[in-house]
């Protein structure tokens, strides 16, 4: 598999039409030489499999923190034709909207350096890990305006401020959302877990902004040097992690019926104007409103711990950004010349709109959309500027993150998670976690250097360097 | 117990093996289970279930999806699984407990039942897959 992947320029492969019987369009993917290396050949296979889907437009894409996945290759990116195409769950994940966001404070290292207490008080204050139950009792009503408002509705209910819906990709909603599509039994899932963290790679980190790489641009996101910042990164809980399931199902029965031949049945989908097809998308639509609206609600605990605590005021932790990383939408772009309506599937992909297009905050307009890569744990963090190369080559997409190099089992072997907690102390980073299993499975060396992930997009050009934050405190499911 | 999780990585991967079809869900089910809350599980409560698909693999998963579901809602932890298969219908009793944060938080939640690469193979020897279970 591997040997067939050809490079074409210094971070550009090409995986020829005929590596996987049906492919449609060739497959592309950015990567560095060194981090070539690792190439697994299950995420070649997986962007070849993509290829063969009913209706992708230029190519099956991958950025350079590919990994193997399920369905689509982690860090996949591709593009359905409207009339001819399809929306596949496999293309999204279980995790609709697991997104990143990044709220600045006006508080520097000095005010939270060595504050285990700080780190404690999060810990308490945002329900983590393995059978969480959220704090805030979200009832059925207030569950149907997550669903059907995202972010809007957590706002309009006082958990936050107006200005926090302007930095959110898609204004923190989808209008897409149909909670019809959504069954009884993900709204049950839901009721419970509004503004829970969850567990594996979702976190809370207190960060420093340590380097500043683009003045004019930090400047217009709100970054300064040695600011401290808070990082969220979580999804839709149970309620998205259902409605995959319950789709999947749904699309299994269509990929027949439509008669879709498929190299994997994660892949199944149906045409994007079909019943099928419409009904996951206002459901997976729904699920993403319900992301962002508990990404909001656990922006509001920080917001008032940090108040607390700091007696800072609340509108001075203003949000400089939050991007979805596993999403279908429907996008713009220009083919050929030519401007086309699409369906965008992202996994483990975020989205890089370029300056000037429209859906960014009108006030960035000339720098492009905030870009926010969570580094792995005990690693630092990036923003970037969504770029026009983007736009151009990619649907405008980047990278999300690091990508893992180490399987779960192997870091079990291997680590020891008091070991990562002491050694991450002795860094001036403070660790806490629902388990010390939790910390081994997410040590930094599980992962892909971020640095150099995100180096190959920005010398490629799909998003732009801005600001490096390195974390100071850490929270995990 | 005739399970193992095999190098994956970015989910958990798990092969299975066992005489029998019906001992093949059990032991998912309970790797499942133990990817989710460790070893450390009790049988206080019955539960059964239901479930019917339309072809094996399927069954699988129908049968795994219920019983994240179940977990998930009821705040319950299964221990052991005991399937009886007719066709591609399948009933179950589990004996459960209540989840306990002491005893249950060493593991990792699982997001959702993969159909990629699973197929249920059949040889002399028993029943065997490879299943991808999304964390």
């Amino acid at each position: 598999m591997v040997q067939d992947v050809k490079r074409i320029s210094t971070y550009e492969w090409e995986v020829p039409i005929g590596t996987v019987a049906g492919m449609r369009v060739p497959g592309r993917f950015f990567l560095s030489e060194s981090l070539e290396k690792i190439l697994e050949p299950g995420a070649v296979q997986q962007l070849a499999n993509v290829a063969t889907m009913p209706g992708i437009i230029k190519n099956s894409l991958a950025m350079p923190d590919i990994h193997w996945g399920y369905g689509f290759p982690i860090g996949g990116v591709a593009a359905f034709d409207l009339t001819e195409g399809v929306i596949s769950p496999g293309g999204v994940g279980f995790d609709i909207n697991c997104g990143v966001r990044l709220l600045t404070t006006p508080l520097a290292e000095k005010d939270i350096a060595g504050r285990r207490d700080l780190i404690d008080t999060l810990f308490s204050a945002v329900p983590t890990g393995v059978g969480a139950k959220s704090a805030q009792k979200v009832s059925a009503q207030a569950l149907d305006g997550m669903m059907t408002k995202g972010a809007r509705w957590a706002v309009d209910a006082g958990f936050g401020i107006p200005r926090d819906l302007v930095r959110c990709e898609e204004n923190g909603g989808m209008r897409e959302a149909d909670t019809r599509a959504v069954s009884e039994r993900a709204k049950q899932r839901g009721v419970p877990q509004g503004g829970t963290l969850g567990s594996g790679n979702h976190f809370l980190e207190l960060q420093v902004v340590r380097e500043i790489f683009d003045i004019p641009a930090a400047r217009a996101f709100g970054l300064a040097k040695d600011q401290i910042c808070c990082m969220i990164h979580c999804g839709s809980r149970g309620l998205g992690h259902q409605v995959c399931t319950d789709h999947l199902k749904i699309l299994e029965a269509a990929t027949k019926k439509y008669q879709i031949s498929l190299p994997d049945r994660q892949l199944a989908c149906a045409p994007i104007s079909s019943p099928e097809g419409r009904a996951y998308f206002g459901a997976m639509a729904a699920s993403a409103n319900y992301a962002w609206a508990n990404r909001q609600l656990i922006t509001h605990t920080v917001r008032q711990v940090l108040e607390k605590i700091f007696s800072i005021d609340y509108h001075d932790m203003q949000l400089v950004y939050d991007v979805s990383h596993n999403v279908a939408k429907i996008e713009d772009h220009s083919v050929d010349g030519k401007k086309i309506r699409m369906c965008v599937h992202r996994k483990g992909a975020t989205r890089s709109f370029g300056p000037h297009t429209p859906d960014i905050p009108a006030e960035l307009s000339e720098i492009g959309q905030p870009v926010i890569i969570p580094g792995s744990m005990g690693t630092p963090s990036f923003v970037l500027r969504g770029t026009a190369t983007a736009m151009e080559r990619t649907f405008g997409s980047t990278c999300h993150g690091a990508g893992r190099v180490m399987s779960r089992t192997q870091a079990k072997k291997k680590i020891s998670g008091r070991e990562v907690a002491a050694s991450l102390a002795k860094a001036g980073i403070i660790v806490r976690a629902s388990s010390d299993a939790a910390i081994a499975d997410e040590a930094p060396e599980v992962y892909k250097p971020s640095r150099e992930v995100v180096q190959v997009v920005h010398e490629v050009g799909l998003s732009l360097l801005v600001a490096r934050l390195d974390p100071l405190g850490v929270i995990k499911g | 117990m005739s399970f193992e999780e095999v190098s994956h990585t970015a989910d958990v991967k798990i092969r299975a093996r066992a005489p029998t079809l019906e001992g093949l869900f059990s032991d998912t089910c309970d790797a499942l289970m133990q990817v989710m809350y460790g070893t450390s599980r009790k049988g206080t409560i019955t539960k059964e279930i239901t479930v019917k698909a339309a072809d094996i693999e399927s069954l699988l998963f129908e049968f795994l999806s219920e019983i994240l579901f179940i977990s998930e809602v009821e705040g319950i932890v299964f221990s052991k699984a005991t399937v009886q298969i007719d066709g591609l219908h399948l009933h179950a009793v589990l004996e459960a407990e209540p989840f306990d944060r002491l005893r249950h938080a060493q593991g990792t939640e699982v997001k959702g039942i993969s159909y990629s690469g699973l197929a249920i193979r059949h040889d002399a020897n028993g029943y065997m897959l490879d299943i991808l279970f999304d964390v």
